[in-house]
């Protein structure tokens, strides 16, 4: 296997059973903490009630909170000590009380912690105070405090979780958080002590409190409603911030753990939805005996309700210490994949995916149509049920791409100029044989393949990842007759090699590009470089974003007439905000000296680097004198290529200041290719 | 006691540890503020100081007296960019000629300061 996947808790044993024990403390902690505000909330939600099975029922409630809040307290401990020996990559340390102590006064974590179980302790004293709740007033207050210390002790834990660790927007995504777990705690918290006043209230003796456990099931399954809604979206958004796609969900396991939670809230909302449909309706009436059976029924629903919920803490708990999708390598598990870029150049494939789109949305509307219908809804949705899995059908096949299991690989080396360097030279050893020395595929050693070698110029490499590409290099094409390099290769020079072909393939589409910016049309990305003049510390392209920037690639002596004007009006181009960069196409590095003390040169000359830059922006422009004008994203926007002879510098200053008026900044472009 | 009064006094600790952490962490945040004036205070007060800097002479104004050299990092002073300096006598620009790499001193009470020793760097 080529993606190494490290455990950084599988280093020791006994480390490996603390971690094993955090995660059995983690989930208990998590299950007690979100049941005291579920429970709190319920109480609230059922109101106050004289009945006597209502009493005991709320006491019954009240003295499993006590119990429950005494168990987040323990588990908390637990958690600490566990998290302190995981932060000092020893298992003693989680009794060691300096520590300890570290963690609780240096790390985000540790401060998080210390809030949460101040409340948590506030929360043990109010609950095994025993007051007297007698009047309204009183009873108001107490369980209304029950509430706010459970949501404080809970809350927080948003702040010390991966959204914690969310860059940018840190804020936004622990605040979604924190509001996913609030929620989660009212429902998920709620359902066992609603499933336990629907057991006492459907038992013989319980009578007197049938109707308000009727009421309080109703009034919870709305709460529930609008909870299940609040809890579908701040999941989706925090699932498109931790996963991201549809590779990190199935080929993490991050995503797969999600996966699983997704499965078992599937049956939890099934059951919900069972319960709120048919069951609720049944408990109409306030006799002794109406709706007793099916409040029996409902309390057991709710109570595997409960279960269920359970265990989808656990696996949150485990989501909790796994790495979020975002930030692993997703190993694609399936053969093919499915790409819109499968049809680019295809008009017969196109028009049948076209069609079998619109039967599909047409059948999903119809359904959605039938389904409002009250009654004869076969009639209507058999059919369209039908037509939406044949267009889907129809639709799918022309879509699917090859895939392997490292398609999703991001690469680990970025798209940077010492790369592409270093992969032109490894292309020179071993590809141009037979991709030729343009990388046409016209190499003479191809003619003997079985398939004639891929021409690496063309623009078909939409429909292949990097990460394609690196399966290929890895193992080969057999059937082609490709060779495969893992073994000759390491794996930073076969991404090397990649950032090569894709700066060739970008070259060559960039043959036509003049030296006239296009309004708005950025698309050819610069590839990052490092660069120093003389001793000082070396600077990086990347660090110019938000300013203009004009790469001289020049040759002496011809581009001196050139490179003379450029310094000589190195004002003008200062009062512009654009910044060049000159560099050596023969990379000397004396560059500065033999450029002379007239006209004084202040710009950076590149004299460290430059061999790099040059080998890379080449594939951009091959003649002697070129230069690039790089916009404030990073793209290259104009070339111009010369033999450094003096020229006009009007029609550059308007490129300039054509860049400079452009609004609305696009996106920069990514460090990798992809 | 009055659950009502119960809930007023654990309230009352919520608050106060709220109030608490928040003043910790302000008073923290205060010193820190006051170590960091206390600092450029001392960084930018009339005392003369003293550094070594590398770079590469970009230009000479023989009349002015004035290198112009692309540096590195000026600690506590500058970062690295290319800028003219004064130098402190005639006899040092003309030890030096563009393009030559060079460590060189520079002397002063900023922002008045000039190079006052300069030494040809091995080209590399």
């Amino acid at each position: 296997m080529i993606i190494d996947r490290h455990d950084q808790y599988s280093g020791s044993g006994t480390l490996a059973r603390v971690y094993a024990l955090g995660l059995v403390a983690r989930w208990m902690h998590l299950a007690s903490s979100i049941y005291l505000v579920g429970a709190s909330t319920m109480i609230v939600i059922a109101g106050r009630s004289d009945r006597p099975t209502a009493r005991r029922w709320e006491h019954r409630i009240l003295s499993s909170a006590r119990g429950l809040a005494v168990a987040a307290l323990a588990s908390g401990l637990v958690v600490l000590g566990v998290q302190t020996a995981l932060f000092e990559g020893r298992a003693g340390a989680a009794l060691e009380l300096g520590a300890i102590a570290r963690v609780l006064t240096e790390t985000q974590t540790g401060h998080v912690w210390l809030v949460r179980f101040g409340c948590l302790v506030l929360l043990s004293t109010f609950l095994l105070l025993r007051l007297s709740v007698d009047r309204r007033v009183d009873w108001r207050a107490a369980r209304g405090e029950g509430v706010l210390l459970g949501a404080a002790a809970l809350v927080p834990i948003a702040a010390a979780g991966h959204a914690a660790a969310v860059e940018p927007d840190t804020a936004r995504a622990i605040a979604l958080d924190g509001l996913h777990v609030i929620v989660a705690g009212v429902w998920v918290g709620g359902l066992v002590p609603l499933a336990l006043l629907l057991r006492a209230a459907a038992a013989t003796e319980g009578a007197d409190a049938r109707p308000y456990a009727v009421l309080a099931a109703r009034c919870f399954s709305r709460v529930a409603l609008g909870a299940m809604v609040v809890l579908a979206v701040t999941g989706a958004l925090l699932a498109t911030i931790h996963v991201g796609s549809v590779a990190g969900l199935v080929g993490t396991s991050y995503g797969r753990l999600l996966l699983a939670k997704l499965a078992l809230l599937v049956l939890v909302l099934l059951l919900a939805t069972l319960n709120r449909s048919v069951l609720l309706a049944r408990l109409a009436g306030d006799g002794p005996t109406v709706g007793r059976p099916a409040m029996r029924r409902l309390s057991g629903f709710v109570g595997a309700e409960g279960l269920l919920a359970l265990a989808i803490l656990g696996i949150v708990a485990a989501l909790g210490v796994t790495p979020p999708a975002r930030h692993e390598a997703a190993v694609w598990p399936f053969g093919i994949r499915l790409s819109i870029a499968a049809l680019e150049g295809t008009t017969g494939e196109a028009t049948r995916a076209l069609i079998g789109s619109q039967i599909a949305v047409l059948g999903l509307a119809v359904m959605i149509a039938g389904g409002m219908l009250r009654t004869r809804r076969l009639p209507l949705v058999a059919p369209a049920l039908i037509a939406l899995g044949a267009g889907v059908g129809l639709a799918l096949p022309p879509l699917a791409i090859d895939a392997y299991p490292t398609t999703y690989l991001r690469p680990s080396v970025p798209y940077q100029a010492t790369s592409i360097a270093s992969g032109a030279a490894l292309y020179h050893e071993s590809c141009v044989a037979c991709h030729g020395a343009r990388g046409a595929g016209d190499g003479s050693a191809g003619l003997a393949l079985p398939r004639p070698p891929a021409d690496l110029r063309a623009p078909h490499t939409a429909q292949h990842t990097a990460g394609d590409l690196f399966w290929w290099l890895t193992n080969g094409i057999p059937a082609a007759g490709m060779p495969g390099f893992g073994a000759r290769l390491t794996e930073e020079q076969r991404w090397d090699v990649i950032n090569f072909l894709r700066a060739l393939s970008a070259g060559y589409a960039a043959r036509g590009m003049g030296s006239t910016v296009e309004p708005d049309r950025r698309w050819l990305v610069a590839p990052d470089f490092t660069f120093a003049v003389g001793p000082t510390p070396p600077r990086a392209l990347k660090e110019y974003r938000g300013r203009v920037v004009l790469v001289v690639l020049y040759h002496l002596p011809p581009s001196r007439p050139r490179m003379s004007q450029l310094a000589g009006r190195e004002g003008t181009l200062a009062a512009l905000g654009i910044e060049v960069i000159a560099v050596p196409t023969d990379a000397a590095p004396d560059a500065i000296r033999r450029l002379g003390a007239e006209p004084r040169v202040l710009f950076p000359v590149v004299t460290e680097g430059a061999e790099a830059i040059v080998t890379a922006y080449r594939l951009f422009a091959a003649s002697p004198h070129a230069e690039f004008l790089i916009d404030r994203q990073g793209y290259i926007r104009a070339i111009a290529q010369s033999g450094g002879e003096a020229a006009e510098l009007e029609p550059l200053l308007a490129q300039i200041q054509e860049l400079n008026q452009e609004k609305a900044p696009a996106e920069a472009p990514a460090e990798h290719v992809h | 006691m009055r659950a009502w009064k119960a809930v007023v006094l654990i309230n009352l600790a919520l608050v106060i540890g709220v109030v608490w952490g928040y003043a910790v962490w302000g008073l923290r945040a205060t010193r820190l503020e006051r170590e960091l004036a206390v600092a450029r205070a001392a960084a930018l007060a009339g005392v003369e100081r003293e550094w070594i800097v590398e770079g590469v002479v970009r230009a000479i104004f023989p009349e002015l007296n004035v290198l112009v050299i692309t540096h590195g990092d000026i600690a506590g002073y500058m970062p690295a960019m290319t800028m003219g300096f004064r130098t402190a006598s005639p006899k040092i620009q003309e030890a030096v000629s563009v393009g030559d790499a060079v460590r060189f001193t520079l002397r002063g009470v900023p922002p008045t300061i000039a190079v006052t020793a300069i030494h040809k760097m091995a080209t590399r």
